[in-house]
């Protein structure tokens, strides 16, 4: 009787927990989908998310503050110095190294690399995730402007410096000239000996 | 006994309408010329029923695998394939067929050559050897077989002797557990198949899947079997849960057990060889929802049918296409079905398999079976 009662039991509980499995999928089935087209479709990423660095390179002066504060030292940056304007060879960040660590962007004097959103690093080889973050390289054109302004200017300051002389000399060349009159014809003499 | 199942749908009973092959049809229509001899007609006839029937598993395969993707993508709160073809990745079962028709064809070394590339032709032309059975529609269909079920559970278990000799010409261990759980497991579940079968078979009293349907053809098309007899209820859960065993789908997938046998009977098998195999599995899923559907769901019978028969239109095309699409309409619920039951139960072990198939379900099936046969008995002494 008891075994009966086991068998008709397993019967029925083999069926109800069938009906309860496919009570949960089929209402699962009738849900939208929580999963998004990812490519296409992208989920929110939060503001403060550490994805791969973007440098505001405008604002960035070359002083290799983030570099030293990389712990795995994996940011190099070269750049050559015209004066006050930069002139842009790279600014590398190796990616097989980086830990998003974070650190690079506190010591920045002028706030200018970020962790950015992106974090897709798929690359058919290595070499490839040694990303060069500059977005442009050589000078940027405002400073080309700026460095021509300054050339200018200070073309317009030396010739304005060497009017200045000039007149100085001169004006002492007119207090001179009337004592002068024998060294200039000493010179001529000496250039007409040195033709000869 | 015996009369009261000859007799049992007897409440119910009409003549079927009677008919003939219709690629003979076909041919008697066509304008052929009157010199071409009769052997081109038969052959022309016999590989168009060919076609037919290579169309028809191919269909089946490259929809159903589609639907199962989407099906268990939808169950788990994915999306499933998307992108291939534009909508909803329509085409992605025949880019998949298309990559498994590019894949090295590999025979093992220590493997029987001969027994490793027969099996999926065995197990292919078994699928078909019983599809070739099945009625479409009640004037389309290529074989009148009173004894069509018979032949459909004849032939559709040799597929069984596919899949052994599958395990074990791969000379895999995996293969070779793969084939014999899949030998134990369909010898188990022959048996409470075909007695649940016997359940229907009592209440419409024919072996034939189109007088089958045609004798459920009540009120509004809906005099099923599963309304006829309250028996049929619980012998369609045991049909199905044998049929899922019969056709190897999960949670009955043991013969390929991914988890414990690598793949199975098929870990050497691959490209086109393993896509017959994955072909059969498809086609025999619907082909066990056919089954079901015309014993115990009213085959061509719905409310669509009832109207045009009241409308006339009997034995008309639209009348037989109507029928054709009820009938697939079902087999696919079927179908959907088992998907369903694959993506909710999980897999069972061997021995509770061998446990489930022989001492509940096969003495249950009996049960119901002497159950309908009483119930037929006294509705028959009520009615008269």
């Amino acid at each position: 009787m008891v075994s009966t009662k086991k068998y008709i039991g397993n019967v029925w509980n083999a069926l109800h927990s069938t009906f309860v499995g496919m009570r949960i999928t089929g209402k699962y089935f009738l849900q939208k989908p929580i999963t998004v087209q990812y490519p296409d479709q992208r989920l929110p990423i939060p503001d403060r998310y550490r994805g791969i660095h973007y440098l505001e390179q405008e604002k960035c002066i070359n002083c290799l503050a983030c570099a030293r504060a990389c712990p795995i030292d994996c940011i190099e940056m070269d750049a050559i110095r015209h004066g006050k304007e930069l002139e842009w060879v790279s600014f590398t960040l190796d990616y097989q190294k980086c830990m998003f660590c974070e650190l690079c962007v506190y010591p920045c004097p002028k706030d200018c690399i970020h962790m950015g959103t992106e974090f897709a690093l798929v690359t058919e080889d290595r070499s490839e995730l040694k990303h060069d973050l500059l977005s442009f390289k050589g000078m940027a054109p405002d400073a080309r402007v700026r460095m021509k302004e300054a050339e200018v200017k200070k073309a317009a300051k030396a010739a304005a410096k060497e009017a200045a002389a000039a007149q100085k000399a001169q004006e002492a060349g007119t207090e001179e000239d009337a004592a002068g009159g024998a060294s200039s014809a000493e010179g001529d003499a000496g250039n007409g000996g040195g033709e000869a | 006994m015996f009369a009261l199942v000859q007799n049992g749908g007897g409440v119910l009973a009409q003549t079927p309408n009677e008919g003939t092959n219709f690629l003979h049809e076909l041919l008697l229509w066509l304008p052929l010329p009157e010199w071409i001899p009769g052997w081109a007609l038969v052959l022309g006839a016999v590989g168009a029923g060919v076609g037919i029937l290579v169309g028809l598993v191919s269909f089946i395969a490259l929809w159903s695998v589609w639907m199962e993707r989407k099906v268990s993508g939808h169950m788990q709160c994915r999306n499933g394939p998307m992108y291939a073809g534009g909508w909803h990745g329509w085409a992605q079962t025949i880019a998949d067929g298309i990559k498994l028709f590019q894949k090295e064809d590999m025979i093992p070394i220590g493997a029987d050559r001969v027994l490793f590339v027969l099996s999926p032709a065995i197990v292919l032309a078994s699928i078909f050897g019983a599809l070739a059975a099945l009625p479409l529609s009640y004037d389309w269909y290529f074989a009148r077989m009173d004894l069509g079920i018979f032949t459909i559970l004849a032939i559709g278990s040799t597929t069984t002797i596919g899949v052994i000799m599958a395990g074990w010409a791969s000379n895999s261990k995996w293969s070779l557990y793969g084939a014999m759980r899949e030998a134990a497991q369909v010898v188990a579940y022959e048996i409470p198949l075909g007695i649940a079968l016997m359940v229907p078979l009592i209440t419409l009293g024919t072996f034939s899947l189109l007088d089958a349907s045609a004798l459920q053809s009540g009120f509004f098309g809906m005099g099923w079997a599963i309304f006829q007899n309250p028996l049929c209820l619980p012998a369609f859960i045991i049909f199905w849960i044998a049929a899922l065993a019969e056709t190897k789908r999960a949670p009955f997938d043991l013969p390929e057990a991914e988890s414990e046998l690598v793949a199975g009977f098929l870990t050497e098998f691959s490209g086109i060889r393993w896509s017959f195999f994955f072909m059969e599995e498809y086609a025999a899923m619907f082909l066990m929802s056919v089954v079901g559907a015309v014993f115990f769901f009213g085959g061509f019978e719905s409310p669509a049918t009832y109207a045009l028969r009241i409308a006339g239109m009997e034995g008309t095309i639209v009348f037989s296409l109507v029928c054709f699409g009820t009938l697939v309409l079902k087999a696919f619920t079927g179908v959907f079905l088992m998907m369903w039951l694959r993506w909710t139960l999980p897999r069972v072990r061997i021995d509770q398999v061998m446990t489930m198939g022989y001492k509940y379900l096969t003495p249950l099936a009996l049960i119901c079976v002497l159950g309908a046969a009483i119930w037929e008995a006294i509705l028959h002494i009520v009615l008269n």
